[in-house]
């Protein structure tokens, strides 16, 4: 079992320790920039922020420790380095929001060691994937249902029972991986052949190909009843990786590609709100007084911050609106400047990186492409959401993982860390790094 | 599968790429541009928003200060930061307001990079605290007195006028305050909306509150403008304290049919010191027009008239004659009138107690400052201002002649009334009714009154005007009107500025 000594684990886990104690010393020494800049003191409560922060890397370091000590050493300092940062910044925006985003963080830690705990053989998960496709389908539709689900900024992705607020989106994607994951893997021989020629490309069977066609139907429902289309262009750009990867036809990014220009097409034709997207994109100044305040107070902001930065707590990100959420790379950029920023942009390419890397190693075909799946949804959803901030495409509200604002996110993106951690972990013991 | 994969990472990393590309067209190659695009204010909020120092009379209280507004009662994103003006309307004319939309006046305008501590000294001091940048703002400490104004403000009451009070031989201003006036608080709110409003009520206003009328506005001085026609006679040599001028009431110059009477159609001659203290108009009117343009016109220049006031305040006011020389030569009646101050000369009230002052300080007419001197954080003097002499229109010996006929004015004159100072110190005056009403007309003046003490050896200088706005306040002359207020405030000046 993982509690035999192996030297490869040892050496891994020496590396990420070393990592998340960087990641824990570079969180601190901003956190404590962050207020000498905006207070000119030292932040109140300094001693219990640092233990804590150190007591909570360290715990997520130990449940990888115990329970994946063959995977790679990279993912978790890297995912715990954005997490610092972009508490760091919310700290910096709103101390009542600190506290909150304080709680979640420990939620998310704790979720985050339960996934290691509870997904001891990934390969098991497939037995599960129907279970997944409706637990996905009913998150994902659960912010429709009257009286369970309300619109907050034009989006109807929330949910509230009780006291709690959250987004079940955020969880939906990590169930809909799995289950895409899990249908492709035994599917793919079936969707590379047979079938009718159409223009060039093999379809295949119609039987074969529903539930891929529910799926994409799931996107089109999210973008046009709860007006989420950073959720719809992310599930729809999941849909078609992961379709592209089992087959290894182009031919389904040349389709997607297509479906999802008619689609926003026909959004763009059909939606008011689409429409206002593409006309902030291309022109936010002559909208500066409305819908374009947003994206012209962010480019502001990043012209602001210049190569090195204003400082920590020396800028005025505030007045981006959202900036705690969708804009927190604006305040990143203002403050920590082209360098700040760009370390940001590196964190996410390494964590996709590893995650391919994970999904190269592995030879199972199910964790394999779900190594995939769960690399495209952090690093697309990041693209999705930079790429708006940063005028590349139109704005879509999405979170960027680990470092907005939000519970349900932060939480949702842990588990998937822990996911992919428990692949990285279990390709390990099949290329016999460690133990079986 | 693993082709396929290593393709999407590439896919993915051109994609982060294009993220780095456009991250460095906005934070490097458009940099400049977005910073300087006119909707962002981001710079000129910090800069509006960040502490700034006080600004402090002689005897150190606060007249302008910036508190920093409490955490709990801030707004997400508003300022930080408010001006506040403890004293309201007392020392609005000298500090003037700091608005955000509406940018800033008087000192607070002038001083605004020595408050804000942007100066390069202030920047050099404050090298080594960079975490404690929050104190490097400056402090301006001005020549004024807050009790003398406070007494100004008083005196005045609810009548339209300035008071000045100089020292007569640096040229400090003691006091200067004017009515109508205004609460810089009401103008520097954070609402760029109230402000405005406030802003364009006050310009609204009769009486132009957000002048300054101590040293922004000009009115025909009357009688008091005898001062600088009789030193102009002096220096010319057309006169003496010898000169004699016959009693009439009535006299009409050359070329013209009507004629120049005295204040209240009196009878009214006899030497120099006595037309002087009495105040004949006659005399001064047969003086200017003996003297002819080129002499009266020159002479009058020497004072400063026809230049901007140098003092230490932005936009003061200019007095003026009312005319060159050409403007004279083919009509002295005119000059003549203008001799004894009435047409259409005006003088700053500033200007008038400068008058005063350079009687008294022998000829010297000193700069007038409002601004002693300027403090870094730490208390490093920044900036002190040394007494300059701006001109000397008048020799020490026609100071001194000039010194005895306003002692008279004072003891057996015009100003017999009012100016009897505490401790029998002896006071110099001149007063002033200048009529502004055509003949037949309602009686309406502005009355005036400028003076010094002790006149054997002066350290203070007075100009007190009321305006004439209507007949009600122009019911009496310069000396009963405006000789109270000036004895009061020369009573207390003499107490503020040692021997």
């Amino acid at each position: 079992m993982a509690n035999t000594v192996s030297p490869l684990a040892v050496a891994r886990r020496r590396s990420e320790l070393g990592l998340v104690l960087l990641a824990a010393f570079i969180t601190g020494a901003a956190y404590v920039l962050a207020s000498l800049g905006k207070n000119a003191s030292l932040p109140a409560r300094i001693g219990p922020f640092l233990v804590s922060l150190l007591v909570l890397l360290v715990c997520a370091h130990i449940g990888v420790r115990k329970f994946a000590p063959g995977a790679s050493p990279l993912l978790l300092p890297l995912a715990t380095l954005l997490h610092g940062i972009g508490y760091v910044m919310i700290a910096r925006l709103s101390d009542r929001l600190a506290g909150l985003q304080a709680t979640w963080s420990l939620i998310a830690v704790a979720c985050f060691i339960a996934v290691l705990v509870v997904v001891r053989r990934v390969a098991d998960l497939l037995r599960y994937q129907y279970t997944f496709l409706l637990l996905g389908v009913f998150l994902q539709l659960l912010p429709l249902v009257p009286g369970v689900g309300f619109s907050s900024g034009g989006a109807r992705i929330w949910v509230s029972i009780g006291p709690i607020n959250f987004q079940p989106g955020e969880f939906a994607k990590l169930c809909l991986a799995i289950f895409f994951a899990g249908y492709l893997s035994e599917q793919r021989e079936v969707l590379s052949s047979g079938g009718k020629r159409i223009a060039g490309v093999q379809l295949p069977e119609m039987r074969t190909f529903l539930p891929v066609m529910l799926a994409w139907g799931v996107s089109v429902v999210v973008m046009v009843a709860e007006k989420d289309l950073g959720s719809s262009l992310l599930f729809f750009t999941l849909f078609v990786v992961l379709l592209w990867v089992a087959t290894e036809r182009s031919g389904y990014i040349v389709f997607g590609g297509g479906l999802f220009m008619l689609g926003a097409f026909i959004a763009y034709n059909m939606f008011g709100h689409v429409r206002d997207r593409f006309s902030i994109w291309l022109d936010p100044w002559s909208q500066y007084n409305g819908k374009g305040y947003q994206i012209v107070q962010g480019m502001f902001g990043f012209a602001e911050g210049g190569m090195s930065g204003t400082g920590l707590g020396l800028g005025d990100p505030t007045r981006i609106p959202a900036v705690k959420n969708d804009f927190i790379f604006a305040a990143i950029g203002e403050e920590l400047g082209l360098f700040g920023a760009t370390a940001v942009l590196a964190a996410f390419v390494f964590i996709i990186g590893s995650g391919l890397r994970t999904a190269i190693r592995t030879d199972n075909a199910f964790e394999k492409l779900l190594a995939v799946g769960l690399t495209t949804i952090l690093g697309v959803q990041a693209f999705i959401i930079l790429a708006g901030v940063l005028r590349v495409l139109p704005l879509t509200g999405v979170t960027l993982p680990f470092m907005s604002y939000g519970g349900s996110s932060l939480v949702a993106n842990y588990m998937l860390l822990g996911v992919l951690i428990a692949i990285s972990h279990s390709s390990a013991r099949r290329l016999h790094e460690v133990p079986q | 599968m693993n082709r396929v994969i290593r393709r999407l990472a590439i896919g993915l990393l051109a994609c982060y790429a294009l993220l780095f590309v456009q991250l460095n067209v906005w934070q490097v190659g458009k940099r400049a541009e977005l910073r300087a695009n006119p909707l962002n204010n981001r710079e000129s909020v910090r800069q509006f928003d960040a502490p700034r120092g006080p600004i402090v009379t002689s005897d150190g209280v606060v007249i302008a200060q910036t508190v920093e507004i409490p955490k709990d009662q801030r707004d997400a994103g508003s300022y930080a930061y408010q001006r506040e003006y403890p004293t309201k309307e007392l020392f609005a004319n000298v500090s003037g307001y700091y608005t955000y939309a509406y940018g800033a006046t008087q000192v607070e305008h002038l001083y605004s990079d020595v408050l804000a501590g942007n100066t390069p000294k202030q920047q050099l001091l404050a090298v080594g605290s960079t975490f404690n940048s929050v104190d490097q703002t400056g402090e301006v400490q001005l020549t004024l007195n807050s009790e003398l104004q406070k007494l100004a403000q008083r005196q005045l009451g609810n009548r339209e006028g300035s008071a000045v009070v100089l020292d007569t031989r640096t040229g400090a201003v003691l006091a200067m305050y004017s009515n109508p006036t205004y609460d810089p608080n009401t103008v520097a709110v954070h609402d760029n909306d109230e402000a405005g409003a406030a802003l364009e009520a006050l310009a609204d206003a009769p009486g132009k509150p957000l002048l300054a009328n101590a040293y922004q506005e000009r009115y025909m001085p009357g009688s008091t403008f005898k001062i600088i026609t009789t030193a102009t006679g002096l220096e010319a040599g057309f006169i003496s304290t010898a000169s004699e001028w016959p009693d009439e009431n009535s006299w009409t110059p050359p070329n013209t049919k009507n004629p120049i009477q005295n204040y209240g159609k009196k009878t009214c001659g006899g030497d120099m010191f006595e037309v002087f203290r009495r105040s004949c108009n006659i005399p001064f009117a047969r003086m200017s027009a003996d003297m002819g343009p080129e002499v009266m016109v020159n002479g009058v220049k020497k004072w400063g008239v026809g230049e901007q006031l140098p003092i230490d305040l932005p936009n003061a006011a200019t007095s003026t004659f009312g005319g060159e020389v050409a403007d004279f030569t083919d009509s002295l009646a005119l000059l003549a009138i203008h001799g004894f101050g009435q047409g259409s000369v005006q003088m700053v009230p500033l200007h008038m107690a400068m008058v005063a002052a350079t009687v008294a300080n022998g000829g010297a007419m000193m700069k007038p400052y409002v601004v002693a001197k300027t403090l870094a954080h730490n208390g490093t003097e920044l900036s002190s201002t040394s007494p300059e002499v701006w001109r000397r229109p008048i020799s020490p010996a026609t100071a001194a002649t000039l010194n005895t006929f306003m002692v008279g004015v004072v003891n057996n004159g015009t100003a017999k009334c009012c100016l009897a100072l505490a401790g029998g110190i002896q006071a110099a005056a001149k007063t002033g009714t200048a009529q502004l009403n055509a003949p037949g007309e309602t009686q309406r003046s502005h009355a005036w009154i400028t003076s010094f003490a002790p006149a054997e050896a002066p350290r203070v200088a007075v100009a007190v005007m009321l305006k004439g706005v209507n007949a009600q306040i122009s019911a009496g002359t310069g000396g009963t009107l405006a000789g109270p207020v000036a004895k009061v405030l020369l009573d207390r000046a003499l107490k503020v500025v040692p021997q």
